[in-house]
């Protein structure tokens, strides 16, 4: 590994004034599971300052607020596994979590490490984006919320400063009437990195009709997005598996309209589109 | 590079340490304290066999910075045993011959210890999801398996 100073600062306002000082030669080490992956190859350009923030304890945990879920960035994915409020108002968060690395890499990984690391395999941000959750930045200039939907800008970019740092995800609880699921396709089971995933969220009204859908597919698109196209099919109609498969294959037709024909494309878009309409069926 | 200084309990006994930062605690255990039980696999944190418990809770410890250990509790596959009498899974490991090469043993061990602590009673399912970070490549998972499930069985004398 290359040489850089070390710091583990107590309180988060110095944390800020790292960031500030040391701008770009800065990094943040959370649960470490990429970063020390990334500081050991031979390309790594080396940070000046690994600032190690594991340790602050205001930066962990989950809350319940009477209508929004509150996730703090150092929550390990082993936490939200075991959470009673995300199992109850994230479901399909708890799903995917259950499918990251390994025992292991649960047990220090964080939410916020693999947000901010944004990987297009990354697979707590499709059902967060699903969730229309929010994420809050802090730096000594002060704090913004952004939606999750415009936060990220390219694999491994975010529009986050090299000053700010994440201090809190949030989004509305999930109604008792929505079922979402998140499904993943994997090499194998454990430890696999997502080739596909899909993130859906579907409510029916009284009379049956779907009300509301959402459908986020992970390491389909260059960034994240909902396939509002494919949602518009489905609002106002009844359920059926014709419905839920043209929702897939619309979800398909416009991934290939964002990513062209690639290499991957013989194999992908069918596939997308037949993991759509078994999340939707999975919401039924 | 400046060294840090840290405080930690590895195997129950206190260590202050000056390191490097730049050190894993895979490198710190195995090159600077000589605890070889721990082993070097893949460094990417997709074998296992580097596992290790921390604060009692099993993770890789080549993902781990050293310095981040300072204040933390380390158990290694070294603190299992007391003195001579082994510890009831490595026991348990013996008696279902669930050791072929021996490379993946200690972080199959420290896995297991990490489920049984928080869960002494498993099923089949959680004992293979709870091993499902550590590789075995003589594939002999279903005796470690059978290892964790019975690991009250005497081992067989003699």
């Amino acid at each position: 590994m290359k040489s850089f100073e070390y710091i583990a600062p107590r309180e988060i306002k110095d944390v800020f004034k790292l960031l500030a000082d040391f701008n770009k030669d800065a990094q943040i080490l959370a649960g470490g599971t990429d970063l020390l992956i990334e500081l050991r190859k031979p390309s790594a350009t080396s940070p000046k300052m690994v600032v190690d923030i594991s340790r602050l304890l205001e930066l962990k945990g989950i809350k319940e607020f009477s209508n929004w879920v509150s996730i703090k960035p150092l929550t390990t994915h082993t936490d939200i596994l075991q959470s009673k409020v995300i199992q109850q108002f994230a479901p399909l968060l708890r799903q995917a979590v259950s499918t990251i690395g390994s025992p292991q890499i649960r047990n220090r990984g964080t939410v916020g490490g693999n947000i901010m690391n944004a990987a297009a395999c990354a697979d707590t941000v499709p059902p967060l984006m699903a969730l229309d959750a929010m994420v809050k930045l802090q730096s000594v200039e002060g704090e913004r919320s952004v939606p999750m939907i415009d936060f990220f800008v390219k694999p491994y970019q975010t529009i986050a400063g090299k000053n700010e740092i994440l201090t809190e995800i949030r989004f509305p609880k999930l109604p008792n009437s929505a079922q979402s699921v998140f499904i993943k396709l994997g090499r194998r089971n454990a430890l696999a990195i997502s080739r596909l995933s899909i993130s859906a969220i579907l409510q029916k009204s009284d009379t049956g009709l779907i009300q509301e859908a959402r459908i986020v597919p992970g390491a389909a698109f260059p960034k994240w997005q909902r396939i509002t196209e494919a949602e518009k099919l489905l609002i106002g109609q009844k359920p059926s598996k014709d419905l839920f498969a043209a929702a897939g294959e619309k979800v398909s037709e416009v991934m290939i309209s964002f990513t062209g024909r690639r290499w991957s494309t013989e194999y992908k878009e069918p596939v997308i589109a037949v993991l759509v309409r078994r999340a939707l069926e999975a919401c039924q | 590079m400046k060294k840090v200084t840290i405080h930690t309990s590895i195997n129950r006994k206190q260590y202050v340490l000056e390191i490097k930062p730049n050190l894993t605690l895979l490198s710190l255990l195995r090159e600077e304290i000589g605890l070889t039980g721990t082993k070097c696999g893949c460094e990417v944190g997709e074998c296992g066999a580097c596992t290790v418990l921390l604060n009692g809770t099993a993770v890789n410890s080549c993902l781990v910075l050293a310095p981040q250990i300072d204040g933390q509790e380390i158990l290694t596959v070294e603190g299992l045993a007391m003195g001579n009498q082994l510890h009831p899974l490595q026991e348990s490991f013996l008696t279902h011959d669930a050791v072929h090469c021996g490379f993946c043993t200690p972080g199959m061990l420290m896995s297991a210890k990490d489920l049984l602590d928080h869960n002494p009673d498993p099923t089949e399912e959680e004992i293979r999801i709870a091993v499902s970070g550590n590789l075995c490549r003589c594939s002999g998972y279903q005796q470690i398996i059978d290892a964790v499930q019975n690991n009250n069985v005497p081992p067989l004398k003699g």
